[in-house]
C-alpha cells in the first residue's frame, strides 16, 4: 500500500555528486597535509608525527569500528540493520586506503625519533634495562612486519565483505550471505587480535614502560563509539541528500541512538577499570601514565572533560527515547560523540613522556588542525567514493524486508 | 500435543525466513498444556525423585559442614599462610558467574530483540537465584566469626564503626546483594502472569488461593500489560550494566591487588564473559534433561540449544583471548614477577590444575565450530561439563597460585583442601539442585505469556482474523443497537 | 481444553447480583484489535481487553497513552546516586571531629589507607552505581505495581469461569457498566455485532467473601507471632536486669583453661605463680662497675672511659660499625644531624619533627664522655633510649667513634700522622 509505494519512488542511488564530493574532499585532505608539512619545521617533526599519528588513529578507529559492526551483523544474522549495511560498508571500504596512509608513520620508527616512540632510538634503549627487555618485540623491523599485517588483514576482510555485498545487488543470490556468514566468524577472531596488537603496538607503545591488559579492548570500545557517531551522521546525510527516505525509518535511528548509549556506557566501563585497578594498585610504572595526564592544569582539564563529555553528558542526553527517536536531536550527538573520541585518542597520544628530549611549548598546534583535515579529507573521499558506484542499502539482500518492517519494542 | 519421540531440527534457516521457535504445531492453549502439564502431573517423573533424593542428601551434608565449621573454627579447611584464600572464594566466584547467564538470557538477549530467549529464559532466571544464593553462603562462611557478619553492613553502632567503603570486599556485599534483589525481582514480577495461568487451572482450592496470592490478582488487562512491559523492558535495562558490573566488582576483589597474576586490567570484562561462559554451560546442562524429563522438546529445541552452544564458543573465545592478553603482557611489561607466576603456572605445582583449565575452557569449546557437535545432545552435554569443570578451575587457578607463590618464596606454601572444603563444595550443589528441583515441579518452568508472544499466531496481521488497522474512525450511533440482534 | 468446569457455587440469596461489566470473549489477536479500535472510536472510557500476552498494536488500537514509569524510575535511580554517594563520604570520609554535637552512632569513622585520600571516589563508584541500580529497580516494581493498582481484591471477572481462559488462549473485551456511554441493552447489541466475537457474556458482581480461609489466617497468625518471639525476647534481654551472668553462647576465646596470677595451682606449693630463680636482680638493681654501666663518676659525669676497655683501633672501629647501625639514620653518618630520617621528615614536613642535634657542635663536643654514654641509654628529649639494644661495652665504643668524628672536623694539620700529611699536599 502506501509504504511499497513510498519504497518504489525513494532514492537508492546517487549518482554524480558523490564523485564531486569525493574530490572535494580529497582536495581539501591534500590541502591539509601540505599544511601540515609546511607547519612540520616550524612545530618540530616530533610534533608533526604525533599529530599524524593522533589523526590517523582516528580516522582508522572509525573504518575498524564499521567492520567490527558488518561483521557482527551478518554473524548474528540481524534483520534490522539491512538497510543500514551498505552504509557500513563503504566506511569499510576505506581501510585499504587507510593502510596506505598508515606508511608515513614508518618515518619517524626508523629515524629513531625519541619524541615518537622511545623504543625506535638506540640511544634510548641502550640507556633504559626495561626497553632492552622489549627489544625483541619492539624493535622498528618487527613493528613494521606486524603492522603490515594487521593492515593486510583489515583490507582483506574489507574487499571480501564489501565485494560479496555489492555482487549481491545484481543477482540475489543467497550464496553470497552465506559467504559472508562464514567470513565473519574468523574474521572476528583476527579482528580482536589484529586491532588489540595494533593497540598495543602503536599507541600502548608511545609509553613504553606503561603496560594495561585491557588496552586493546579499550582502543576497541572508543573505535565502536566513534563508527556508529559516524554511522547516524551518514544516514542523516543521506537522507537529507535525498536517499533511502523510505528505508530508513526513525526505528533504526533508534536503534543507532540505543548502539551509541550503550557503548559509551561500556567505553565508560573499560576506561574506568583500566584507570581506578592502576589507581588503586598504585604501582609507579603503571601510574605514570595518569599521573602525566593529572599533574597540569591543561591535562587535568582535558581528563575531567572526558569524563564529563565522553561520559557523563551523553549518558543524560541518551537515556531517554525522545531524543533518539528524533533524528534532528541524534545529529548533534554524533557529532559530539565524534569530537569526544577524537578528544579520548588525543588524550592518549598527545602527553610527551617524561624524559624526551623535547617539551613542547603548546598543548595544542596547528598540526594537529591541519592533519585532521589531512587524514579526515581523503577517509571522507574513500567513503563517498563508492557512493557513486554502488547502491545506498544491498538492494537483493534476503533479509531486507525485515529491516524495513521491524518496530522497536 | 502429546510429546513425540521424534527430535524436529529447526537449526536450518533460509536467509530471509526466520524458523519456527515452537516446534510441533502447537497452539496456545496446547502450549499452556504443556508447560502446565509439569506441574499438573499427579506426581513428578521418577526421575526426579531420584535427583530430589541426591539433592537432599548432599544439602544435608553441606548443613553439616557448615555446622562443622561454625563450631570448629576456619582450622577445620586447608588454608594456611600464604593461601587464606581457596575453595571458598573459588566457590564464591564459581556460583555468582553461573547466575550471569540468567541474567544474560533474560535482560541482554531481551534487549538485543532475540526471540528464541523466551523458552529458556524463565529456568535461566531461576538458576541465577538459586547460583546466588549458593554463592552467597561462602562469603559469608568464610569470615570466621559468622556470628557478626552482619557487621559488614552500614547500620549505625555505638562503636561510631562503619565499613571500609575503599574495599572491593565491600563492593561485593552491595553488588551481591543488588544482584541477588533485582533478579528476584525481574524473575518474580516475570512470573506473574504464568503464576496467573497456574491460578486459573488450579483444581484445589489451597493451590487457587497460594497461586491466586501469588498472582497478585492478574487479570491480563491491556492497561496492566502496556505498564508491565515498559517496567520489563527497564529491569532488563537496568539487569543489564548490574550483571556486568557484579562480576567485575567481584574481579575487583583480586584486580586492585598489587599480586602477579591478579592485577590485571582486563580482570573486569575477563570475568564477565567467563561467568556467562560458564553460566550458559550450566544453562545447556540443566535444558538438555529437563526438556527430555519434562516433555518440553517443542519449546526448548535444538535450535535454542545450538544459540546456546555458539554464545559459548564466542565468550570461550573471548576468555582465551583474555588468557592470552594476560599472558603476552606478563612478558611484555619486564615484570620479573609477573612473568614468574605464569611460568609457575603453566609448569609449577599447580600445572595438573591450569592444564585442566586450558583443556576444558580454551580446547573443549572450539568442538562448537563444528555444527555436528552444536546438535547433537550427548555432545554438547559432554562439552559443557567439561567447561563447568574448567571455569571451576579457571578461578581456582587464578586464586591459589598467584597465593601460594607471591613475592617473598620464604613465603612459599602448597595449599590442599581438606574433607571438609571438599564436601562443602559437593554439597552447594545440593542446595542448588534441591531448589531448582522444587521450583520444575511448584513452579511455571517456561515463561508462557512470552513463548505465546514468538509463535506465529500471536501476529495479529496474521490468520485468523486478520487485523487490518481502521483507514476512518468509526462512527457510533446508540441508537442503532436498541434491540437485541437475533441470536 | 484439559480442566473441568468448577462446581456450581451455592444458591444464592433472592437478589441477583447486578452486572459490573460486559465481557466479549475473541479467540485471535487480530479479532480483539479489530474490536478495541471500534470500541475506542465508538467513545467509551472505562473499558478494557484482557490478553494471555501483551498484543503487539493493543496499545494504541486502545488509545493507551505512554505510561510515566520511565520517570519515576530515573528520579530513584538520581536518588540512589546520590544517596551511595552521601553514605559513603559521611561514615568514611568524616570523624567524629567534623560533626563534634552529633550523636555518636550517627558520626562518620575516617578511615586511613594507604595514603589513599578520605574522598576517594574511583572508590566509591561501585557502591554508588549498585545503589543506584537498586533504587531504580524497586522503584519500576513497586511503581508498576502501583500503578497497576497490584496486589488487589480478586477481580469480578476472576470468579467467571468463561474468564479463566485469559492466561491460556482467548483474548477479552470487557466494558465496565460505569461507563457514562453503558447501557445494558444497547452495549450488548454492540459488542455481540464486533466482528468475530465468540460470545458475549454478564460479569456479575462478586459477591464471595473476600476474607481468607480461616486455615490461612490462623496459620499466618501463628508464623508472625512466632517471627515477633526472637526480638521481643531480645528487648527483654536489654532491658532486664539481672544477677546471673549472661548466656556466652559464642565462647571466642573469653574463658580459657589456663591459670591466672594468685591462683591456687598444682605445684608443690600450691601456688600457681613460680617464684623468680636463684640470682634473678630486678631492672635497676644490677650492681656493677658505676663507671661502665651508668657513665657517673659519684655524682658527676665521668670525663674518662672506664678503666675496663682497652681504647684502640678495634674499639673505636666497632664503635663506628655500632653508630653505622643505630645512629647514623638521625645523626647521619658524618654526625652532622642530617640522616636520611631526618632528611625524610624535614621533606614531608612531619609535624613536630626536631632536627636531630649535630654531633660535632660545640656543646657537645664539651660534653664529659658520661654524658653522651647516658644520652645513649636512656635518651633525651625525643630521642628514645638505646640502653636496651646496645650492651655497655657497644655504648662505650660508640661515644669513642663520636668522639673520633668531632676530632675529625676540628682537626689541625698538625694533628694529622706524618705521613699521612705528606698524602696531603
Amino acid at each position: 500500500m502506501a509504504r511499497t509505494a513510498q519504497y518504489a519512488s525513494e532514492r537508492r542511488r546517487f549518482e554524480r555528486g558523490p564523485d564531486r564530493l569525493a574530490a572535494a574532499a580529497a582536495g581539501l585532505g591534500l590541502a591539509g597535509l601540505a599544511a601540515g608539512l609546511a607547519l612540520g619545521p616550524r612545530v618540530g617533526w616530533d610534533v608533526f608525527f604525533r599529530s599524524y599519528l593522533l589523526n590517523y588513529c582516528f580516522v582508522l578507529s572509525l573504518a575498524l569500528g564499521a567492520l567490527f559492526f558488518v561483521m557482527l551483523q551478518h554473524l548474528t544474522r540481524a534483520g534490522w540493520s539491512v538497510a543500514l549495511r551498505r552504509i557500513a560498508e563503504f566506511v569499510v571500504a576505506a581501510l585499504p586506503w587507510l593502510a596506505v596512509l598508515f606508511l608515513p608513520l614508518l618515518i619517524p620508527v626508523f629515524q629513531g625519533r625519541a619524541g615518537v616512540y622511545k623504543w625506535s632510538s638506540p640511544e634510548v634503549v641502550a640507556g633504559d634495562p626495561l626497553l632492552q627487555a622489549k627489544a625483541a618485540w619492539l624493535n622498528p623491523a618487527f613493528f613494521t612486519v606486524r603492522c603490515l599485517v594487521y593492515l593486510a588483514v583489515w583490507s582483506l576482510l574489507a574487499v571480501v565483505l564489501v565485494r560479496d555485498s555489492v555482487r549481491q545487488d545484481a543477482t540475489g543470490d543467497v550464496a553470497h550471505t552465506h559467504r559472508l556468514e562464514r567470513w565473519s566468524a574468523p574474521g572476528m577472531l583476527l579482528y580482536g587480535l589484529t586491532v588489540t596488537f595494533f593497540a598495543f603496538d602503536v599507541l600502548m607503545s608511545l609509553n613504553p614502560h606503561w603496560y594495561s591488559t585491557i588496552f586493546g579492548v579499550y582502543f576497541f570500545s572508543g573505535c565502536v563509539v566513534g563508527f556508529f557517531a559516524l554511522l547516524a551522521l551518514l544516514v542523516l546525510s543521506v537522507q537529507r541528500a535525498g536517499g533511502l527516505t523510505a528505508s530508513v525509518t526513525v526505528e533504526h535511528y533508534h536503534d543507532l541512538g540505543k548502539l551509541m548509549f550503550g557503548f559509551v556506557v561500556f567505553w565508560a566501563y573499560i576506561a574506568f577499570s583500566q584507570y581506578m585497578l592502576q589507581w588503586y594498585a598504585n604501582l609507579p610504572e603503571e601510574t605514570a601514565l595518569y599521573f602525566a595526564r593529572q599533574n597540569e592544569p591543561w591535562w587535568r582539564g582535558v581528563s575531567l572533560l572526558l569524563l564529563v563529555g565522553h561520559f557523563v553528558a551523553p549518558f543524560l542526553a541518551l537515556i531517554s527515547r525522545f531524543p533518539k527517536r528524533r533524528p534532528g536531536l541524534l545529529l548533534p550527538a554524533a557529532v559530539w560523540l565524534l569530537a569526544m573520541h577524537w578528544l579520548d585518542l588525543y588524550y592518549l597520544v598527545m602527553p610527551r613522556p617524561h624524559g624526551t628530549a623535547y617539551k613542547p611549548a603548546a598543548y595544542l598546534h596547528w598540526t594537529d588542525l591541519a592533519l585532521l583535515v589531512g587524514l579526515v579529507g581523503p577517509f571522507v573521499a574513500a567513503v563517498v567514493r563508492p557512493m557513486a558506484r554502488h547502491a545506498l542499502l544491498p538492494e537483493r539482500d534476503p533479509r531486507l524486508t525485515e529491516a524495513l518492517a521491524f518496530e522497536n519494542i | 500435543m502429546a510429546a513425540h519421540p521424534v527430535e524436529i531440527d529447526n537449526t536450518w534457516e533460509r536467509p530471509g525466513e526466520r524458523a519456527p521457535l515452537v516446534t510441533g504445531g502447537h497452539t496456545f492453549a496446547s502450549l499452556t498444556d504443556t508447560v502446565c502439564a509439569v506441574w499438573e502431573a499427579p506426581r513428578p517423573p521418577r526421575a526426579w525423585y531420584i535427583a530430589f533424593t541426591i539433592s537432599v542428601a548432599l544439602l544435608a551434608v553441606f548443613g553439616a559442614m557448615i555446622g562443622y565449621l561454625i563450631i570448629n573454627g576456619v582450622g577445620v579447611w586447608g588454608l594456611n599462610n600464604p593461601t587464606g584464600w581457596g575453595f571458598d572464594i573459588t566457590n564464591f566466584v564459581f556460583w555468582v558467574g553461573i547466575g550471569h547467564a540468567g541474567t544474560l538470557i533474560s535482560a541482554i538477549l531481551f534487549l538485543f530483540r532475540q526471540k528464541w530467549r523466551t523458552s529458556i529464559n524463565r529456568f535461566a532466571e531461576a538458576m541465577t537465584i538459586f547460583a546466588v544464593m549458593c554463592a552467597g553462603v561462602f562469603p559469608a562462611i568464610h569470615v570466621g566469626r559468622v556470628w557478626l557478619v552482619y557487621w559488614l553492613a552500614p547500620y549505625p553502632n555505638q562503636m561510631a564503626m562503619w565499613p571500609q567503603f575503599k574495599s572491593p570486599l565491600l563492593w561485593d556485599v552491595f553488588a551481591v546483594s543488588t544482584y541477588a534483589t533485582v533478579s528476584l525481582l525481574f524473575w518474580y514480577v516475570g512470573m506473574i502472569p504464568d503464576l496467573a495461568t497456574f491460578r486459573d487451572r488450579a483444581r484445589t482450592r489451597l493451590k487457587r488461593i497460594i497461586y491466586g496470592l501469588l498472582a497478585l490478582g492478574w487479570t491480563g488487562s491491556s492497561r496492566h500489560w502496556h505498564r508491565f512491559e515498559r517496567a520489563y523492558l527497564i529491569l532488563a535495562a537496568l539487569a543489564t550494566p548490574l550483571v556486568l558490573s557484579v562480576h567485575s566488582v567481584v574481579s575487583f576483589d583480586f584486580a586492585v591487588s598489587q599480586l602477579p597474576g591478579w592485577h590485571a586490567t582486563i580482570f573486569p570484562p575477563y570475568f564477565v564473559a567467563g561467568a556467562i561462559f560458564g553460566g550458559f554451560a550450566m544453562v545447556v546442562t540443566l535444558a538438555v534433561p529437563a526438556r527430555a524429563l519434562f516433555g518440553l522438546r517443542d519449546l526448548i529445541t535444538l535450535r535454542h540449544l545450538e544459540n546456546m552452544c555458539k554464545i559459548i564458543l564466542l565468550t570461550g573465545l573471548i576468555v582465551g583471548y583474555a588468557y592470552a592478553m594476560e599472558f603476552f603482557i606478563a612478558w611484555y611489561s619486564g615484570n620479573p614477577f609477573e612473568s614468574f607466576i605464569f611460568r609457575s603456572r603453566a609448569l609449577g605445582p599447580y600445572a595438573w590444575a591450569y592444564w585442566t583449565m586450558i583443556a576444558c575452557n580454551v580446547l573443549a569449546p572450539q568442538l562448537f565450530w563444528f555444527k555436528r557437535i552444536r546438535t547433537s545432545q550427548l555432545a554438547m552435554f559432554l562439552v559443557v561439563m567439561a567447561i563447568n569443570v574448567g571455569m571451576w578451575f579457571e578461578r581456582f587457578v587464578i586464586i591459589v597460585t598467584s597465593l601460594s607463590q607471591d613475592f617473598l618464596p620464604s613465603s612459599w606454601d602448597y595449599y590442599r583442601p581438606t574433607a571438609v572444603e571438599l564436601l562443602t563444595l559437593a554439597g552447594s550443589f545440593g542446595l542448588f539442585f534441591t531448589l531448582f528441583l522444587l521450583f520444575c515441579r511448584y513452579l511455571p518452568m517456561v515463561a508462557m505469556a512470552e513463548v505465546k508472544t514468538v509463535m506465529p499466531h500471536a501476529d495479529p496481521h496474521a490468520h485468523p482474523h486478520a487485523h487490518v488497522p481502521a483507514t476512518r474512525r468509526f462512527d457510533y450511533n446508540p441508537d442503532e443497537f436498541d434491540q437485541e440482534p437475533p441470536a | 481444553m484439559s480442566h473441568a468446569a468448577p462446581a456450581a457455587p451455592p444458591s444464592v440469596p433472592a437478589a441477583a447480583p447486578r452486572t459490573v461489566a460486559l465481557l466479549a470473549e475473541f479467540d485471535s489477536p487480530g479479532a480483539l484489535l479489530t474490536a478495541a479500535e471500534l470500541v475506542r472510536d465508538a467513545g467509551f472510557r472505562r473499558w478494557d481487553t484482557h490478553t494471555p500476552f501483551p498484543v503487539h498494536g493493543i496499545d494504541q488500537a486502545m488509545g493507551i497513552r505512554r505510561t510515566r514509569l520511565p520517570w519515576i524510575v530515573f528520579a530513584a535511580g538520581l536518588f540512589g546516586c546520590t544517596a551511595g554517594l552521601v553514605l559513603q563520604w559521611f561514615t568514611n570520609a568524616t570523624s567524629a571531629a567534623d560533626a563534634p554535637g552529633l550523636w555518636t552512632i550517627f558520626q562518620g569513622y575516617n578511615y586511613v589507607i594507604s595514603e589513599k585520600p578520605a574522598l576517594s571516589l574511583p572508590a566509591f563508584v561501585p557502591v554508588i552505581f549498585e545503589l543506584t541500580i537498586l533504587c531504580a529497580a524497586l522503584a519500576a516494581v513497586i511503581g508498576m505495581l502501583a500503578m497497576n493498582d497490584l496486589p488487589r481484591h480478586p477481580h469480578p471477572l476472576l470468579a467467571l469461569p468463561r474468564f479463566r481462559r485469559v492466561t491460556s488462549d482467548r483474548f477479552y473485551l470487557v466494558v465496565d457498566a460505569d461507563d457514562p456511554q453503558f447501557d445494558p441493552v444497547r452495549t450488548r447489541a454492540f459488542l455481540r455485532q464486533l466482528p468475530h466475537a465468540v460470545a458475549v457474556e454478564d460479569v456479575p458482581e462478586d459477591r464471595s467473601s473476600a476474607a481468607l480461609p480461616r486455615g490461612l489466617v490462623i496459620a499466618i497468625t501463628i508464623l508472625v507471632a512466632l517471627a515477633l518471639l526472637p526480638p521481643l525476647l531480645v528487648a527483654r534481654a536489654r532491658l532486664s536486669k539481672t544477677t546471673e551472668p549472661r548466656i556466652h553462647l559464642i565462647q571466642d576465646m573469653d574463658n580459657q583453661e589456663r591459670f591466672k596470677t594468685q591462683q591456687a595451682g598444682p605445684f608443690a606449693d600450691r601456688r600457681a605463680s613460680r617464684p623468680p630463680i636463684p640470682g634473678t636482680i630486678a631492672r635497676g638493681d644490677l650492681a656493677g662497675d658505676a663507671h661502665l654501666l651508668t657513665g657517673r663518676l659519684g655524682n658527676d659525669w665521668a670525663a674518662t672511659f672506664p678503666a675496663s676497655l682497652a681504647i684502640d683501633l678495634p674499639f673505636v672501629q666497632r664503635g663506628r660499625e655500632r653508630y653505622g647501625v643505630f645512629c647514623a639514620p638521625c645523626h647521619g653518618y658524618g654526625g652532622a644531624g642530617d640522616g636520611i630520617v631526618s632528611q625524610r621528615a624535614l621533606r614531608l614536613n612531619t609535624e613536630g619533627w626536631v632536627q636531630p642535634t649535630s654531633l660535632l657542635d660545640q656543646t657537645v663536643r664539651d660534653r664529659p664522655v658520661g654524658h653522651i654514654f647516658n644520652t645513649i641509654t636512656n635518651g633525651i628529649r625525643s630521642m628514645p633510649p638505646y640502653g636496651d639494644q646496645i650492651p655497655p661495652a657497644d655504648r662505650w665504643a660508640i661515644v669513642a667513634y663520636i668522639r673520633a668524628l668531632q676530632r675529625s672536623q676540628n682537626a689541625r694539620l698538625e694533628d694529622i700522622p706524618p705521613h699521612v700529611q705528606a698524602d696531603l699536599r
